[in-house]
């Protein structure tokens, strides 16, 4: 992900690293990266980073809308949180 | 449900499965797990794909493997269908 889109915008502060995963490029099992990028600046809002979690068979997936169990979150009457 | 159908079902399921992966390794690119899976998967739809078109023909028209008749025209059209 280059962020050159970004260059003409002043006044926007932009980290130095090219990519945000280039300096953490952990080639490890899950690649996991933590929840927040590598330098997060202040005063910026971040969506946590989605770990590698459980998977759902094909079948299921695509009737739940996701692979990840971790994304399945199922309308239910009254809430299920 | 009707074998033709079953199978279209399954590599509907396989392709979805592969563009979850996707979007997943679009932000973990280097995810070892991810991209088994998605070779996996990736490997099931290929046979899949190739168990349907030998049975009921092409899913798509460069499917197509017969070298005498364009069998893509063969396939009941959309409004044909019962």
């Amino acid at each position: 992900m280059n962020l050159d889109m970004f260059s003409n915008i002043d006044g926007l502060v932009l980290r130095d690293s090219s990519a945000p995963f280039a300096d953490r490029a952990e080639t490890m099992e899950t690649g996991t990266m933590g929840a927040m990028p590598a330098n997060p600046s202040l005063a910026m809002a971040y969506v946590p980073y989605q770990q590698w979690g459980d998977t759902m068979e094909p079948e299921k997936a695509l009737s739940c809308g996701t692979l990840f169990s971790d994304l399945a979150f199922p309308f239910e009457k009254g809430g299920s949180r | 449900m009707e074998p033709r159908r079953m199978l279209l079902q399954r590599i509907k399921q396989y392709d979805f499965s592969l563009k979850e992966l996707n979007l997943y390794l679009d932000t973990h690119p280097n995810c070892r797990r991810a991209l088994a899976m998605f070779a996996k998967y990736k490997k099931l739809r290929e046979n899949a794909i190739a168990e349907y078109n030998e049975k009921f023909g092409p899913l798509t028209p460069e499917q197509n493997n017969d070298l005498e008749h364009w069998d893509w025209v063969d396939d009941p059209w959309p409004w044909e269908r019962s």
